[in-house]
């Protein structure tokens, strides 16, 4: 009983933990800083060198 | 260490502090143009709005939709999927990532039920956009190593202007995907760059650049190779415009697929043209059918336009409250994109979930008389297309000025219910409802359409006019002399927006709100209630 | 070349939409009506009664008035056109028969419908809904359009005579018209042509503009002569061009590209007769309103038609002419300001070089270009770059 009263005190100052990490995110605005300093410039890199067909190249036939 | 100056600390008034804490600072106080970060357009923090609506927004839309995104994502294909479409297009892991922070910028300042019922709005978009590209991902030949699997051959493409509707009678066997809406339309909203990428791109085999730039971007997507290869045929329209028409033309080459053109009669008033548009449907189905093997299935048309008649019948009943009353709980940019959203796209269960949700918070506000937006000084109908890029002006517009856009002309369009008593009603009215398309209703078939506008200051109760100036739309430049020669004679307070719908670098939203300021503290002469709102750099900004 | 007898009265003619031919049909009791598009099919403007007269505003300046009321992100055509009807230089016209085919000339014909422009108390504009597709039900959409918008009007305002006897009557006028402009622009396949583009592009111009019965006489004369005109004994000009592209009524831009060196053997473009001047047939048991509304939508190559065959079939048309009129290359030229165009002569620039082989330049202009040192440069490198291959390809061989 006391074991089991011990688990669920963990638990929920885990998730009491959890919760207050994330509103610590969202009130800091950490989520969009995250995306726009780290995550976004990392991806346009990625499709700035990715490569790709050239459509130009692509048949136009003009018979239908 | 920094000294504690107690003098300072005596004179703190703590009453009013913990007021402030408790129920958020009255809307004067906020200052919440001090909030953003130079440029980034990023929060310092985000706003606290009072404990009650700070937990509300944390809890309810922040945790809410990122957990609910997971579970779309999960829902509709998959995390493998996922990640491999937002890896492979620019326009999925550009600008999709941040949608969190289009809520942001579209309920700044927005407290109790308008902020509830705004923020249901934009997670329908959000599960049906997620719902949209993981269809388009599942059946990607370019994600398939070239194959084309058996969601791309239950795939239907069309136009982002072909309304979904449709489609309906294929709606228990077939996913009809438009082509542009996601990877173009909705991301101009949510991350304004990317869109750059596939105008340059466009631009870069020669177009010139005065085109309407959503078509531009929209044959941009195809010459940088960023559209999914999801289905065998397509369907196109030449709604809303010129431009629509001519850059099918560059897709048609890229795209090199079976397809249909479904145009709708330009005088949409003339008895005359209804069975010719009726018939373009019929032929339409009858392609449909060609191409798939599937028949048309009656039932099906008839079940899904019997829910989208819901939606509309909906739809009349919150005008109702926006026009007569000071009750409604949807803010401009949340009502305009939602509306547009719901009504091109066609039915989806969101809309109906979404809708019961905003119900009973619009009932709530009419029966208990909530004033949802009670800095009002001026009601405005904002006419013409709005730039796609600063979709949330209305909200800036209303933080900083007071100026609550209650309706948009885009709002109403497809403005009527749809027969289903038997089969050719249905099709002379679907080809009604598709000839009240965006930006069509107002804009072609007559003068007298677009000079609705007054009929609908008066009914909607507005005493000013927000006037988006497309720069490069021929059709609304084709009128701008008249609209002012109105104006005046009018004596309508009419402000001018310039812009140029995606495309940020032309009128930057600086300029945009440096004009407003302009017209509101010359020719109205009013203070704003926020000052800290006037001038800020949000240039790099999503 | 010895000047054709009739150059200077044509060229005369064009400086005015009201000119001497229009001002004699009116005096006459006719009624002009104005009109802008090809989808507005000029025959049944000619019926007896009344004369077709396809719009310009020559020795347009700068479109002022205009510009207040459709702003300068409009095609200047549309707004020369604008700035001309608000200066009075249409006030001639007793209807105008609009089409909703280009949003800029729409707006134009708005303006016309909706303020008091036209200073004619029997001035109306009608507007036809034109299709965007050359099917059965577009044949018979238009059809019903052109009866309910321009044969309706024009009986019950005018007392037109709209019968199917009437409308033969116009079409044998019409086909007599077409006859000769194709006849005077068959020459230009030759190797040295004893027309230029300038005088060729000159006579369609009155074609359009001019009261058909009127003209008649002179493009009857003009044809003889050429039958017999001798060439100079060595063409003047470096290589041959199909010009195609939007809307184009300034023969000086045709002159401009000519003094470069370039012969226009070939006009694919709006007001040009590439097509437009294919004779109009009536079958044993159809409607002449039939013909005429199969005539216009099958014939027409407009960028508006949506239909993948049509989008394609539109640059096999023009590779066609290249080779029909054994031209060295394509030069697309649209105004600035429009849609249609700048997306279709961007694919033309790309496509024909690539698939055809076909040098193609592709010309953003303005309304009036006669001046334009930008639009020389441009011609002469794309002139001298059309040379180089010739001598390139002639060395291979």
């Amino acid at each position: 009983m006391k074991n089991a009263f011990k688990l669920l005190s963990k638990l929920i100052a885990l998730c009491a933990g959890i919760y207050g990490l994330l509103f610590l995110v969202f009130y800091l605005d950490l989520d969009g800083k995250l995306l726009f300093r780290k995550v976004e410039p990392m991806l346009v890199k990625h499709y700035d060198k990715m490569e790709r067909r050239d459509p130009l190249s692509m048949a136009y036939d003009v018979n239908g | 260490m920094k000294k504690i100056d107690l003098k300072k600390l005596k004179q703190l008034d703590v009453k009013k502090l913990a007021k402030d804490f408790w129920q958020g600072k009255p809307h004067g106080e906020r200052r919440l143009g001090e909030l953003y970060e130079d440029k980034t357009g990023l929060y310092k923090h985000r706003e606290w709005r009072g404990v009650k609506d700070t937990f509300y927004y944390f809890n309810n839309i922040w945790l809410y939709n990122y957990i609910m995104m997971v579970g779309d994502i999960m829902k509709f294909g998959g995390p493998v999927i996922f990640a491999k479409g937002l890896w492979r297009y620019r326009w999925m892991g550009q600008t999709y990532l941040p949608v969190l922070h289009w809520f942001d910028r579209g309920l700044e300042g927005l407290r109790g039920e308008a902020l509830r019922a705004s923020a249901w709005h934009y997670r329908a978009m959000v599960c049906v956009t997620i719902n949209q590209f993981m269809n388009m991902f599942k059946a990607d030949a370019n994600l398939h190593g070239g194959k084309h699997n058996e969601a791309w051959h239950h795939s239907i493409a069309h136009k982002e202007t072909v309304w979904g509707g449709i489609f309906y009678p294929w709606a228990d066997k077939f996913t009809h995907i438009p082509l542009e809406m996601i990877p173009y339309f909705v991301t101009c909203h949510v991350n304004n760059h990317t869109v750059l990428n596939y105008i340059d791109a466009v631009q870069s085999i020669g177009l010139p650049g005065d085109p309407c730039p959503m078509c531009q971007a929209e044959a941009g997507l195809f010459v940088q190779d960023d559209m999914p290869d999801y289905a065998p045929f397509v369907i196109t329209s030449n709604e809303a415009c010129d431009g629509s028409v001519a850059s099918t033309a560059i897709q048609d080459w890229f795209m090199n697929i079976p397809l249909f053109a479904m145009p709708q009669p330009m005088q949409f008033d003339d008895p005359l043209v209804q069975e010719h548009c009726a018939n373009e449907i019929k032929e339409c189905w009858r392609f449909i059918e060609e191409q798939t093997g599937v028949p048309f299935d009656w039932e099906q048309l008839k079940k899904n336009l019997e829910k989208q008649n819901e939606l509309q019948r909906f739809e009349w009943e919150k005008w109702d409250v926006a026009a007569n009353t000071n009750h409604y709980p949807i803010n401009g940019v949340a009502q305009a994109l939602y509306r547009i959203y719901q009504s091109q796209y066609g039915e989806h269960y969101i809309w109906h979930d979404t809708d019961k949700r905003v119900r009973k918070i619009l009932e709530k506000c009419v029966e208990q008389r909530i004033d949802t937006f009670p800095m009002t000084r001026h009601r405005m109908i904002a006419w013409s297309c709005a730039p796609l890029y600063y979709s949330h002006w209305c909200t800036w517009a209303y933080n900083c000025w007071g100026l609550n856009t209650i309706i948009n002309m885009d709002s109403l369009m497809f403005d009527m219910e749809i027969r289903t008593d038997n089969l050719e009603n249905t099709v002379m009215d679907m080809a009604k409802y598709h000839e009240w398309a965006p930006m069509r209703r107002m804009a072609v078939g007559g003068m007298h359409h677009i000079f609705e506008l007054w009929e609908n200051m008066e009914k909607f109760h507005c005493d000013m006019v927000m006037m988006y100036d497309q720069l490069q739309c021929k059709g609304m430049q084709g009128v701008v002399g008249l609209f002012e020669d109105e104006f005046r004679a009018r004596n309508i307070h009419a402000i001018w927006m310039p812009h140029a719908l995606p495309d940020k670098r032309t009128v930057s939203r600086a300029e945009i709100r440096r004009i407003i300021n302009d017209y509101m503290t010359t020719v109205m002469q009013e203070e704003p209630l926020d000052p800290s709102l006037l001038d800020f750099d949000d240039s790099e900004s999503w | 070349m010895r000047d054709l007898k009739h150059l200077i009265f044509f060229e005369n003619l064009l400086q005015e939409a009201n000119n001497d031919l229009v001002k004699q049909a009116r005096q006459e009791g006719r009624y002009a009506l104005g009109y802008t598009c090809y989808f507005m099919p000029e025959v049944l403007l000619d019926l007896p009664g009344c004369f077709s007269v396809r719009l310009r505003a020559p020795r347009c300046g700068s479109p002022e008035m205009a510009t207040y009321y459709m702003s300068n992100r409009t095609c200047h055509y549309g707004r020369s056109l604008m700035e001309r009807a608000l200066e009075g230089g249409f006030n001639f016209l007793d209807a105008q028969l609009a089409t909703e085919t280009c949003t800029v000339t729409c707006r134009f014909q708005e303006h016309l419908k909706q303020m008091d422009v036209i200073q004619n108390p029997n001035f109306f504009c009608e507007f036809t809904d034109v299709p965007f597709k050359k099917t059965e039900n577009s044949f018979v959409h238009y059809r019903r359009q052109l009866q309910a918008h321009v044969l309706d009007p024009l009986h019950e305002k005018f007392g037109i005579d709209t019968s199917d006897e009437a409308l033969l009557a116009a079409i044998a006028q019409h086909n007599e018209v077409c006859r000769l402009i194709s006849e005077i622009g068959a020459y230009r396949k030759l190797d040295n042509p004893p027309i230029t583009g300038y005088e060729f592009h000159v006579i369609q111009l009155v074609s359009l503009t001019c009261p058909k019965d009127l003209i008649l006489p002179y493009l009857r004369e003009t044809a003889e002569e050429l039958k017999t005109r001798q060439p100079e004994l060595r063409s003047p000009f470096r290589i041959r061009v199909v010009l195609a592209g939007a809307e184009n009524d300034d023969p000086y831009f045709t002159q401009l590209l000519e003094s470069c060196g370039a012969l226009v053997v070939a006009d694919r473009y709006c007001y040009g007769s590439l097509p437009g001047r294919e004779e109009i047939h009536v079958a044993e048991g159809q409607s002449p309103l039939d013909a005429i509304a199969r005539h216009y939508l099958s014939t027409s190559m407009c960028p508006r038609f949506m239909p993948q065959e049509d989008m394609r079939g539109r640059k096999k048309y023009l590779a066609d002419l290249v080779r029909e009129y054994h031209a060295d290359g394509l030069i697309v030229a649209s105004n600035k300001f429009c849609e249609y165009w700048s997306y279709e002569r961007t694919m033309d620039a790309l496509i024909l070089p690539r698939d055809f082989g076909i040098p193609t330049c592709s010309i953003e202009k303005e309304y009036v270009n006669s001046a334009s040192g930008q639009l020389r440069t441009r011609f002469q490198a794309f002139i001298e770059s059309v040379e180089i291959k010739k001598i390139q390809e002639g060395a291979k061989k």
